[in-house]
């Protein structure tokens, strides 16, 4: 990236010689670097881009989320229980009558409607945005991590054997045993019956998810290894002495990173989707804590006095996980060559 | 061929063993003891839970718990902690029900998917190929159970008609005609339904696909020695580009049971996977670990078919 140390240096003698040079180095180079060319086949990919900026707005949201509705005083309550005002539309002013002024909404209006217990239905969105946001990122990271080692080993050390005598296996053997072991199961069932024997808790969810979810990553990883080792500059780094840890880490991993940023993208879009249909199932986040999901559940009971209790979390649900969908697919298609031109 | 197939039954062999170890302790290695079923019962008794947990072997070692689970299910004597019938007959009658929502669903996901796919890879960066795209994607990211919620209410709403479960309710002395277009209503709904997301992935690989092969060498010489298009595209294109969807017949298998927890409790159908999200709720944990070994276990079969038939298409895999 550095154009080099001769370009910085002042020029001592002739003049028409460090430029020149400069532009040799340049020409050295190559042209654009795949990065820079994945990124312009990504830009000119509006619906990709329109999923980005939709991501990053869902991000900001539930990050003001967050700052809003946490803490002993929230600017906005989540939990404020009004019962006169029970089930109002939205943009409903609240009932002055029955309502002090320090319970009303700090907007001067229910901006989506309240719930069957009067809590105000747009704090509740904006609380859950931040968990459903951390469900799919916490699921999601565990999935990719688990994925990256697993795979990562399976690529660099599948011709070491384990185990004595006739019983040994080769890594490579373990590890692709396991996937299929683990791709055998009907995933989502997997899934809910784990979480029914444990405690409902949010933590418990994020780590099932992320649990039974990492094989296509650790696929990916493993095939992207096995081609990439054969390559000049692994095989450079082995001369040079570089530890195996270190081949995987700096070396192989980085260079894989590719499909592993596109299944990450997507897998947000499927944890999102699990966790909602978990909650619809009623095994999902445990209340008081609101996730998009649980309140998309509990309104389906009042979907004929309040459609919005069900619509407004639909909505987003759907919206969010298409922004992600259209985010990685832009992403795919950008790091594929094969899929980028034309 | 054969020391391939030999040496395929022998992995997939070892592959069940871990699927069965799998599927026994994702239950028993929770916290918590499946004796518990209903620990708020009052007349739930001491003596009551030990004799129940002996019945259950829950007493024993959990290896040899193990080993008496499998053993109970492949003779067919496991049965229900909720009711104490068979579990055998219990999941292959639920199955039976699931198959017809299952066949329909997969033929509405294949006939719909293929054009799709193949229409957008021939049409690419067209308008018809975006639109389809953004299309594709929202079907996906659509949360099918609201969806299916919604629909119920509406149709049922709008037309009067009933939607849940297999049959219309005290419609058991109606005649054969009736009964048979009493059932294929009741299909129509969660069949389509639940073919959605599937249309939409598969439409995506498919997509991709018949890009890949759109680019090959091959089709580049058939088309540059002058071949219609239309035989480029059906004769030379399209028959390399179906080959690896073969191998997803037997990744079809597991959808049959995970697929259709929810779709199958939204629309009341007692199918498998109503039984598994009812055996969950029951904490009914013999059905819960059987239906788990069983779908994965169809599922293994189901990939070792489909290898085998990926080696009779595809004669360069034939080692």
């Amino acid at each position: 990236m550095s154009a080099g140390p001769g370009a910085t240096r002042p020029s001592p003698g002739g003049a028409a010689a460090p430029a020149p040079a400069a532009g040799e180095t340049a020409t050295l180079g190559p042209a654009r670097s795949p990065g820079r060319l994945a990124w312009h086949a990504f830009w000119r990919n509006r619906t990709a881009v329109a999923g980005m900026v939709a991501v990053a707005l869902f991000f900001l949201g539930a990050l003001a989320g967050l700052v809003l509705t946490k803490g002993a005083h929230p600017l906005l309550d989540p939990r404020e229980i009004r019962l006169p005002d029970r089930l109002k539309p939205p943009l409903a002013p609240p009932n002055r009558e029955a309502v002090a002024v320090e319970h009303r909404p700090r907007l001067g209006r229910y901006v989506l409607g309240t719930d069957e217990l009067g809590r105000d239905v747009f704090a509740r969105m904006l609380e859950g945005g931040f968990v459903s946001l951390s469900v799919g990122f916490v699921a999601v990271g565990i999935a990719v991590a688990l994925g990256i080692v697993i795979g990562g080993v399976a690529g660099h050390y599948g011709r070491v054997r384990v185990g004595v005598g006739p019983m040994a296996l080769t890594v490579d053997t373990l590890v692709t045993g396991l996937i299929d072991v683990m791709l055998s199961f009907p995933t989502f069932f997997l899934i809910l019956t784990v979480v029914a024997v444990l405690k409902p808790s949010i933590w418990n969810i994020m780590i099932v998810i992320g649990l039974t979810s990492w094989e296509g990553t650790a696929r990916f990883v493993r095939a992207e290894i096995l081609s990439l080792r054969e390559q000049d500059f692994v095989q450079a780094a082995q001369v040079v002495g570089a530890s195996g840890r270190r081949l995987i880490m700096r070396h192989l991993v980085p260079n894989a990173l590719g499909p592993v940023l596109v299944s990450t993208t997507l897998g947000v879009a499927g944890a999102i989707l699990t966790e909602s249909s978990l909650s619809f199932l009623g095994f999902g986040v445990p209340p008081p804590a609101a996730t998009w999901g649980n309140i998309l559940a509990d309104g389906k009971r009042y979907i004929f006095d309040a459609p919005w209790l069900t619509l407004i979390p639909g909505t987003m649900i759907l919206l969010v996980v298409l922004a992600f969908n259209l985010f990685g697919e832009g992403l795919r298609e950008a790091f594929n060559p094969r899929l980028r031109e034309g | 061929m054969v020391p391939f197939i030999l040496r395929t039954l022998w992995k997939k062999t070892w592959t069940l063993v871990l699927i069965s170890v799998v599927s026994f302790a994702v239950i028993h290695l929770a916290p918590g003891q499946p004796s518990q079923i209903d620990p708020l019962n009052p007349r739930f008794t001491k003596q009551q839970l030990e004799r129940y947990r002996a019945a259950f072997d829950l007493d024993r070692p959990l290896w040899v718990q193990y080993g008496l689970f499998y053993q109970k299910l492949f003779t067919g004597q496991l049965r229900s902690f909720k009711d104490n019938q068979p579990v055998l007959p219990k999941i292959g009658e639920r199955t039976w029900n699931s198959l017809p929502l299952f066949a329909v669903e997969t033929i509405l996901v294949w006939c719909y998917a293929f054009p799709l796919g193949i229409a957008a890879a021939i049409r690419r960066n067209s308008l018809f190929d975006r639109l389809t795209t953004v299309l594709v994607f929202a079907l996906i990211s659509i949360p099918g159970f609201y969806v299916s919620y919604l629909a119920v209410i509406w149709v049922v709403e709008v037309f009067q008609v009933d939607v849940l479960g297999m049959r219309t309710f005290g419609s058991e002395g109606a005649g054969p005609w009736r009964a048979v277009m009493d059932r294929t209503w009741h299909l129509v709904l969660p069949s389509v339904l639940g073919a959605t997301a599937g249309v939409a992935v598969l439409s995506r690989y498919v997509r991709s696909q018949m890009l890949e092969v759109l680019d090959s060498d091959y089709v580049r010489t058939a088309r540059a020695k002058g071949l219609e298009e239309d035989s480029v595209l059906y004769r030379h294109a399209l028959r390399n580009g179906l080959l690896p969807f073969v191998t997803m017949l037997g990744l079809l298998i597991p959808a049959l049971v995970g697929g259709s927890v929810i779709f199958e409790t939204i629309f009341a159908w007692p199918g498998i996977g109503r039984l598994g999200y009812e055996a969950i709720l029951n904490r009914d944990y013999p059905v819960v670990i059987a239906i788990n070994f069983l779908a994965a276990g169809l599922t293994l079969v189901g990939t070792l078919l489909s290898d085998l038939l990926y080696m009779i298409v595809d004669p360069r895999i034939r080692l």
